[in-house]
């Protein structure tokens, strides 16, 4: 069988930036020797020579493909020894896997995302897309918690963001340091401030279990439907193809049926929040 | 100072009252402001007004034993606190102050009882409005503690 034939074969990529965006995370920015196209949700598997493979959703824009931005939280093996590497090093990449956020469908409508944490990255490269699109948005909403201010990634992301027309930017912080102005609490804080047209918006839920839990049961609270909220549930993804199991939830494949899903089809999985 | 129903109306906690409903809010409460820093109330105070943040900043938080100030959150405007005024022993379970200049709406709790037992749909409808809030800061409590006890 011919090598690019081999679907388990990585794209080679050069690592040309590392960004430090707090003192777990960072964003790698790689070019691929050749275009690389996704869907914003969409996820990759990055690997690193000898050391190993991990599934990752890219941060940057849909619409760049001649680069590719993946921010990296330091957890386990693989990450930790990502975040020693200098630019100039070859990687691979595998993909893109899964399905993405069906941006055409929100159309017309206004769109509320709820982020924390690392969470914020898939959520970067959704707000470039909506971004593209915002001439067919009524509006977008962002409201990002994090632990401390120190854990705020992408911080200039929350003045451009409050600068675009239809856009507007929140964020909270779990604990604040002598320097925070801003509001203190849990995320969901954050939705006693926001207006918001519920029976013609979706709402985008993307962070730790714990935060996508109760960020979905007090939007349900709301009133959101549960047709109307997106979950990425980007865990377990191994394979990437739905071969391995590993990302199994009940009847679905995360990586290949999801890693996005509406609380509709999902909400009855006893796996959801774990 | 005395707040209209224009007033009311744009703030977020009065939504589904009509106006015969507003106005009983506006007999029974003013308008406080308070500077930087200054202490709305402390926690384990007696408590005589329930709030609701108008315009401004707030901080909330408790106390330990060795008299050190926890944070816990801000309150955002159109929020309501100091519902212990309501609920016997009317004793605060948290201390709130203002961290910029700040106004507040502040209804009387006895009058409010009095007006919550005196119209069944008035009284159903703002005791849904309390247990909400309450129930808003439970479910954030513990989220709180969750994101605590995880990395």
């Amino acid at each position: 069988m011919p090598d690019n034939m081999n679907i388990y074969r990585p794209l080679k990529a050069k690592l040309t930036n590392v960004i430090e965006e707090s003192p777990l995370i960072k964003t790698f920015v790689l070019v691929p020797e050749e275009r690389f196209a996704f869907k914003t949700g969409q996820f990759i598997e990055l690997s690193v020579d000898g050391i190993g493979e991990a599934p990752f959703t890219p941060s940057s824009s849909p619409f760049i493909t001649e680069k590719l931005e993946v921010t990296v939280m330091k957890t386990g093996y693989v990450t930790e020894y990502m975040h020693s590497l200098k630019p100039g090093v070859c990687m691979g990449i595998r993909g893109p896997y899964g399905r993405g956020y069906p941006v055409e469908t929100f159309y017309d409508k206004e769109v509320l995302i709820l982020g924390g944490g690392c969470g914020l990255a898939p959520i970067r490269s959704l707000l470039y897309a909506l971004e593209g699109i915002k001439d067919k948005l009524r509006k977008v909403t962002l409201c990002y918690g994090s632990k401390t201010p120190v854990d705020c990634i992408y911080k200039p992301l929350f003045d451009r963001l409050n600068s675009i027309e239809k856009f507007e930017a929140y964020r909270t912080v779990d604990r604040a340091d002598e320097g925070w102005k801003g509001s203190v609490g849990v995320v969901t804080i954050l939705l006693n401030k926001i207006d918001i047209n519920i029976n013609n918006s979706v709402a985008i839920v993307c962070g730790p279990p714990i935060m996508m839990k109760f960020g979905t049961i007090r939007l349900l609270e709301l009133g959101y439907q549960d047709n109307q909220i997106y979950l990425s549930m980007e865990k377990n993804m191994s394979c990437g193809l739905g071969k391995c199991g590993h990302c199994m939830m009940g009847e679905f494949f995360v990586c290949k049926d999801g890693p996005v899903f509406t609380y509709d089809e999902i909400k009855h999985n006893p796996e959801i929040w774990k | 100072m005395k707040v209209t129903i224009s007033e009311l109306k744009k703030i977020r906690f009065f939504d589904n009252y009509d106006d015969e409903e507003l106005n009983i809010f506006i007999r029974i409460s003013s308008i406080k402001e308070f500077k930087v820093k200054e202490m709305l109330f402390e926690q384990y105070d007696e408590l005589s007004d329930v709030f609701v943040l108008f315009e401004g900043c707030l901080s909330l938080g408790i106390s330990l034993a060795s008299e050190k100030r926890i944070h816990l959150g801000t309150l955002e405007e159109g929020q309501l606190f100091s519902w212990s005024a309501v609920f016997k022993p009317h004793i605060s379970t948290a201390w709130v102050m203002a961290t910029c200049p700040t106004k507040v709406l502040a209804i009387d709790a006895k009058q409010l009882n009095l007006e919550l037992e005196k119209n069944c749909k008035f009284g159903f409808k703002t005791m849904a409005k309390i247990a909400q809030t309450i129930s808003h800061r439970l479910s954030d409590t513990r989220f709180q503690l969750m994101n605590q006890l995880t990395i």
